[in-house]
């Protein structure tokens, strides 16, 4: 046979990539293979993730996996090698004695004498459901309204199919509250009984969080639990941004972040980071924009050397990166070094907040809805008059452990002045 | 109270309409002296005069027309066609001008058509069909269908009263094979459905002769809880009670003897299909006559109609998915 009496076999590391010169570690959040099973050059064979960026690591080879070394939700450093491909005439060709055929001529076995040799097994990803059986609405809705893993449900329908009669019997059973795993009562004579479910069916079905909700979730409380966290507010008149932004065509944001910018070339203890005890400012402006990936979550992206860049400038780069932000293209390095963030939610009319800071960042600028108010507007002579003026709130969330709140309120009237004094910088 | 076949329900109803109304007139091919092919209103001719109960020329269109005008002027008419099959001549007068008559002009059009319908008995192409799905269709017009003798002369009251023309779908195999107590005098059946026969684990939903049909093959199906849901009007749906009978059952069977593409049975799927989604347990199963006319050979009408058998069939495969 020509598997057997050409072993030629060569086994490929797949290895940890490098995404982005800063990223030193990445962590397996799920394997698209098993071992035995075949695979083609640059077919995902897992799914990796650093603090922020998600991304797939592509088979360096085509062959035929023998190998999974690191288990999902282990976390690596950069090279280690994270699974074994076997190449050649003789992957995964355990089978393939008796076989009637000519030796095949390419190096590598066609795929259809691979397919009978290692079959590739359906794994529960494909199938959609983790025990690879099939729902019928009412049996999934049923489910998740008693929070029941339908994989524990016996079938009794054709060919094992679960029907609603399975798991209605399944609740009145009461498998249910120990598959859910309830707690149970204290002894046996025990009055105690599980709480009634909640009457009001939840709007969608319980479930763990997403990964990347988990991790913001991470980052937000370890930012709170970390900075002592003071918020101070500011009112500014928008007249002449609003007048610029309509000639130039474009939002608000890079108007106020080129203000803000400049505030903090002023103002340089707030272009900094603290982590522990170490306090450092920072030369360049490295300016985070938070993106909204809606239900998904929020991402970060740092526009590097934005103390360098004209508002119009700002603004592409602000665009370029949320749209790719949405895409899920950015790289590791585009999420990282930031010195100072904005975040913009007042596109849906809020006008104040207490932003969070972005750690290890000591200061985030929190810019929400711009509204026509009446304001009081003193002339050259000293009158006062009632005006309309596009007014709005500036929050900033700053940490007392790097500066006081006389510095924090020093700038933001120094971003105000910017805002209100816009000559076109 | 006495035990009446369908077929003196639907006579006993007309009767004591025209007691009670002056309005209510009967028009129709051969109804009056002859007493009408199914002998409804044998009779009639005697008590109420051939004012009343005028024999037409064999023209639905004409007849369809007329009636309109006396409708429209405040007449109750009262029209037979003599086999539901023969509409298909009267179609322009009752789907283009009663059905739209109020839309275009305000005014009601309180009339009643009576369709002689269903096959059974070699009545072979032009004596068979259920033409009920060619009026559910058109806007303006409400549709029937009554199961029993009780529905049948308390739909055909409620038939009579309505200010819309009605198509009252009267099946002819039902004609002296249903007995029933019928109430005595005018009253009137909702235009909802009816539960035949409760249960949890599966809804046969028919209309017409087939809820006869339905009971019988779901009477002992392996000790399963089969509901029998009587649609008993067709235009409009009685949504609620649909979506109630799959809510609690979650397996569907729906069974018309009208041939198969958009009969009532597929609205009442589709419906499903919509608002009902997440009740449902398995695949929503039709029953119907497939898409070809009704042949003469006793044999195969018997094939095509759906039988007692195939309706039990489809009952068991749905119960076993």
């Amino acid at each position: 046979m020509s598997s057997s009496s050409t072993e030629t076999t060569q086994v490929v590391d797949v290895t940890m990539p490098q995404m982005g010169v800063s990223v030193a570690e990445g962590t397996v959040v799920a394997w698209r293979v098993e071992p035995g099973d075949r695979i083609e050059a640059d077919q995902t064979i897992c799914e990796i993730t650093t603090d922020k960026i998600d991304t797939e690591v592509p088979a360096p080879v085509s062959g035929v996996v023998s190998e999974i070394i690191v288990p999902v939700d282990t976390t690596v450093a950069v090279g280690e090698v994270l699974a074994r491909i076997a190449t050649g005439d003789g992957a995964g060709a355990t089978n393939g004695a008796g076989q009637a055929e000519a030796p095949a001529p390419e190096p590598e076995p066609a795929p259809q004498a691979t397919a009978t040799t290692a079959p590739p097994k359906r794994t529960a990803d494909h199938d959609g459901a983790a025990d690879g059986r099939r729902y019928s609405p009412v049996v999934q809705r049923i489910a998740a309204e008693h929070g029941i893993d339908l994989a524990q449900v016996p079938g009794t329908g054709r060919r094992g199919r679960v029907r609603k009669q399975d798991v209605m019997a399944f609740i009145e059973s009461g498998s249910a509250g120990e598959a859910a795993g309830e707690e149970p009562p204290l002894h046996i004579e025990s009055p105690y009984r599980p709480e009634p479910a909640a009457p009001s069916a939840p709007a969608a079905a319980p479930g763990r969080l997403s990964r990347v909700r988990r991790q913001i979730g991470e980052h937000m409380k370890r930012s709170l639990d970390t900075a002592a966290t003071c918020t101070t507010w500011i009112e500014a008149d928008m007249s002449r941004i609003e007048a610029a932004r309509k000639q130039l065509g474009l939002t608000a944001l890079p108007f106020v972040a080129r203000a803000t910018i400049a505030a903090l070339r002023e103002h340089p203890s707030l272009n900094a980071t603290l982590e522990g005890e170490n306090y450092a400012q920072h030369q360049d402006v490295n300016l985070g924009i938070a993106v909204s990936l809606g239900e998904t979550g929020l991402i970060v992206p740092v526009v590097h050397g934005a103390h360098e860049l004209s508002v119009e400038g700002l603004s592409s780069r602000i665009k370029d990166l949320a749209r790719r932000a949405r895409a899920g293209q950015l790289t590791p390095d585009e999420v990282r070094g930031g010195t100072f963030t904005i975040t913009n939610p007042g596109q849906f009319g809020s006008i104040m907040a207490t932003p969070i800071i972005n750690q290890p960042q000591v200061a985030i600028l929190d810019l929400e809805a711009v509204i026509k108010r009446p304001v009081v507007v003193t002339d050259a002579d000293g009158n006062d008059s009632i005006a309309i003026r596009p007014m709005t709130i500036l929050g900033l969330s700053w940490d007392h452990r790097a500066l006081d709140g006389a510095l924090s309120a020093q700038f933001l009237a120094a971003v105000k002045r910017h805002i209100e004094g816009w000559t076109g910088a | 109270m006495a035990p009446l076949t369908y077929l003196q329900a639907i006579s006993a109803g007309l009767r004591d309409e025209m007691r009670e109304d002056e309005r209510v007139l009967l028009m129709g091919e051969d109804i009056g002296v002859f007493g009408g092919a199914f002998k409804v209103t044998d009779g009639f001719v005697a008590e109420f005069g051939l004012e009343r109960v005028m024999d037409t020329p064999l023209a639905e269109s004409g007849i369809i027309g007329t009636a309109i005008g006396a409708a429209v002027v405040g007449m109750r008419p009262v029209c037979e066609m003599q086999f539901s099959d023969f509409i298909s001549c009267g179609f322009d007068q009752l789907v283009n001008v009663a059905g739209k008559m109020h839309y275009r002009q305000g005014l009601a059009v309180p009339l009643v058509v009576r369709l002689p319908s269903g096959g059974g008995f070699s009545g072979g192409p032009f004596h068979s069909q259920n033409p009920e799905g060619w009026f559910m269709h058109a806007p303006g017009i409400k549709v029937v269908a009554p199961s029993t003798a009780e529905d049948a002369k308390g739909l055909l009251h409620a038939a009579i009263h309505d200010p819309n023309p009605v198509c009252y779908m009267e099946h002819k195999h039902l004609y002296r094979r249903v007995k029933g107590e019928v109430s005595e005098g005018v009253f009137e059946t909702p235009l909802t459905a009816r539960v035949a026969r409760s249960g949890s684990d599966l809804v046969v939903i028919a209309y017409g002769a087939m809820v006869h049909t339905a009971l019988e093959a779901t009477e002992d199906l392996e000790g399963a809880s089969i509901e029998v849901l009587d649609l008993r009007c067709l235009k409009p749906l009685d949504e609620d009670a649909i979506l109630d009978s799959v809510g609690r059952c979650s397996k569907v069977v729906v069974v018309d003897e009208a041939n198969f593409t958009c009969a009532a049975g597929a609205q009442v799927a589709a419906l499903i299909a919509e608002r009902a989604f997440e009740d449902l347990d398995g695949p929503v199963v039709r029953v119907a006559t497939p898409d070809v006319p009704i042949p003469f050979s006793p044999p195969l009408e018997q094939a095509v109609l759906p039988s007692v058998e195939r309706v039990r069939e489809a009952c068991r495969e749905l119960l076993e998915y």
